[in-house]
């Protein structure tokens, strides 16, 4: 990086003679007396390099380093733009009469995000045609903030696309039309994510599994009026692994009871003519279900138990839910890997659920505490039971204090990653984890008033190839604010991690205990 | 980073011109890593587009260009301090001259691009944005 350019005598054509190649470079390196004989050529140095290898450096880039190395010259533009398979488009109605150029230029897109900011018009049905003509082989679309595009854009643009696996669409003003229309056309599809949509208000039409009754995995809904319009879809989808619901009105705990019923004949059950197509009730079980500040009680809860091949189960800022819901989960969802409890400070859910939960999910290996007063005795209990557990989170909760921390630190032998937030403990609690949990490799402690940056300092020389995080907490903590509020984890803090500003939601801590 | 009765001008959004010391216009733009000749070459930057843009400086597109082809003819650690600056100071126009530069020179890529084509590339690299994975 320190040498200076070549001198540069006359922009001639570069020759792609290896012998003068090989001269000019050797003429670069060794700096000796060449430059006298030899007008030093422009040789690209990549000319020799194959496309392919080229393409696969640029896999390496961001959009905007890609952006700037097509700038670079006419062949690097060329290699950019058909080795680009992710695109995010500025979804803008100006960009219309760009469309034919930008798909001419990257013309092996599999992967489009449509961004359109709130205050700019987005293109319209019409671009989505074009779209979905020139990208033949999508398999992912993102869709933010396009309401311009109606049912029956989505509509045509389904039918052309049956490719696709992923869909994603927030922030638009389509309902139930599109995305029946996208389930009948495209049987591909795994995931479907909606958050915010519109055109899904109260009467709007149930939304069922089509033709991706067998290929949809994973739904997720957030923030819909009327989100139960998608019972049918998460009943009839025969191979469904993960539901998410979050943030949407209405009661849920009917859904719910569906839900757990999922794996009877229960036609009976529901008021309406969707057919769900065969009646064989080989349903692959429900993996994984996130619950996220829903109106949802223990019948809700009771009815998921139901679910007893449940492996990663979040239950966040649910307030009807209490000890009595968990206590049924915990007796019957025993292949319990991953538990994320958001109790929202409301003192619901507690020691009982969790002893529970320490008595029948030996399996469990993560568990996310936040706004839950869990004392020494529960996690006493987790950590001699729950053998395999390696990530733990403890969040804003005013009974974690000195006693339980050397709790976890004298029984939690599987222990990898831990970390603490906003709760009352001292240098005490860090010492204790100094000569405790063998195995613990990553640790963070933040907000928590009680610990003196001398602890972090003195951890560091006890346990000195751990990962240690903490802050120097000099600055207001805000104890009594929520933690749930405010997330559990900040940004950039995790070295070679980059992750996205803290949305108040838990799924942020798996994020960072991974 | 020099004596601190050193003078920067900083030119708002509103053309406010503000003559601070250095010490206090680090603080306020959180620059860890520009020194004072960086900084002010790349005020020169900024002063020469915005001028020209604002129609205020009679320059053609294509003299304007020369400018910039000339402003980058510096050894290559200087190079690498504006890149980095114009990364800090997210002044997209100067980071994609200063790395498309730096690629070319580092491997000797002739730059077969004409005027006209480069900026149309340009204008179609707006639309495709930096955002955070599709």
């Amino acid at each position: 990086m320190g040498q200076s350019p070549p001198v540069v005598l006359g922009r001639e054509n570069s020759l792609c003679d290896p012998f003068t190649f090989l001269s000019s470079s050797s003429a670069f390196i060794s700096g000796e007396g060449f430059r006298d004989e030899i007008a030093v050529e422009i040789v690209d140095y990549t000319a020799e390099l194959p496309d392919e290898c080229l393409a696969f450096v640029f896999q390496f880039l961001g959009p905007g380093d890609r952006n700037r190395c097509s700038l670079v010259c006419k062949r690097w533009f060329r290699v950019d733009g058909w080795s680009r398979h992710r695109l995010s488009l500025n979804a803008q109605s100006e960009i219309v009469s760009s469309l034919p150029s930008l798909f001419t230029r990257f013309d092996s897109v599999t992967k489009l995000a449509l961004r359109c900011s709130r205050k700019s018009i987005s293109l319209t049905d019409d671009a989505l045609l074009t779209i979905s003509i020139r990208c033949r082989n999508l398999t992912r679309l993102k869709l933010r903030g396009c309401r311009e595009i109606t049912d029956e854009g989505m509509s045509t643009f389904a039918k052309n696309s049956k490719k696709l696996r992923k869909l994603s669409c927030g922030s638009c003003m389509f309902g139930a039309k599109a995305l029946n229309a996208v389930l009948d056309h495209c049987a591909n599809l795994e995931e479907l994510s909606v958050k915010r949509l519109r055109g899904i208000h109260d009467g709007a039409e149930p939304i069922g599994p089509g033709a991706a009754a067998s290929s949809l995995k994973m739904i997720c809904l957030k923030e819909l009026v009327n989100g139960q319009s998608f019972a049918p879809l998460v009943l009839g989808s025969k191979n469904l692994k993960t539901v998410k619901i979050i943030h949407c009105l209405g009661d849920w705990d009917s859904v719910l009871q569906l839900i757990g019923n999922r794996n009877r004949n229960y036609k009976e059950n529901l008021n309406c003519d969707i057919n769900y197509g065969s009646s064989d009730s080989s349903r692959s079980p429900l993996m994984e279900i996130h619950l996220e500040r829903l109106q949802v009680s223990d019948i809700g809860l009771s009815a998921i138990s139901k679910c007893t091949k449940i492996e990663n189960l979040h239950i966040v800022k649910t307030p009807e839910c209490s000890n009595y819901g968990l206590v049924c989960v915990a007796e019957n969802c025993k292949l319990l890997r991953k538990l994320h409890i958001d109790g929202w400070r409301t003192n619901r859910i507690g020691d009982e659920g969790l002893i529970a939960v320490a008595k029948h999910c030996s399996n469990l290996q993560e568990l996310v505490l936040i706004g839950v007063n869990a004392t020494h005795v529960s996690l006493s209990a987790i950590a001699c039971n729950c053998s395999k557990l390696e990530r733990l989170a403890l969040c804003g909760s005013g009974t974690i204090g000195d006693t339980e921390i050397a709790c976890i630190a004298t029984k939690c032998m599987a222990l990898k990653k831990l970390c603490i937030k906003g709760c009352p403990i001292s240098d005490i609690a860090i010492e204790a984890l100094g000569s405790g949990c063998p195995n613990l490799v990553k640790i963070k402690v933040r907000k928590c008033r009680g610990v003196s940056s001398d602890a972090g300092e003195w951890l560091r020389e006890q346990r000195g190839s751990m990962l240690i995080n903490m802050d120097a907490c000099d600055t207001d903590c805000g104890f009594e604010a929520s933690v749930s509020d405010i997330g559990v984890h900040e940004t950039g803090e995790e070295v070679g991690q980059v992750t996205a500003v803290g949305a108040s939601t838990s799924s942020n801590v798996e994020f960072e205990l991974h | 980073m020099g004596s601190t009765s050193t003078k920067i001008k900083l030119r708002t959004s509103d053309q406010k011109v503000f003559e601070v010391e250095k010490a206090v216009a680090v603080h306020v733009i959180h620059v860890h890593s520009v020194s004072g000749d960086i900084l002010s070459k790349i005020l020169d930057y900024c002063k020469k587009h915005v001028n020209s843009a604002a129609g205020k400086e009679d320059i053609s597109p294509e003299e304007l260009y020369e400018w910039d082809a000339n402003f980058v003819k510096v050894d290559q650690n200087t190079l690498f301090d504006l890149i980095l600056a114009a990364n800090c100071l997210k002044i997209e126009s100067l980071l994609d001259l200063t790395c498309q530069t730096e690629i070319r020179t580092t491997f000797n890529i002739k730059n077969d691009y004409t005027i006209e084509a480069e900026e149309a590339v340009r204008r179609e690299n707006k639309w495709a944005f930096d955002m955070l994975g599709v």
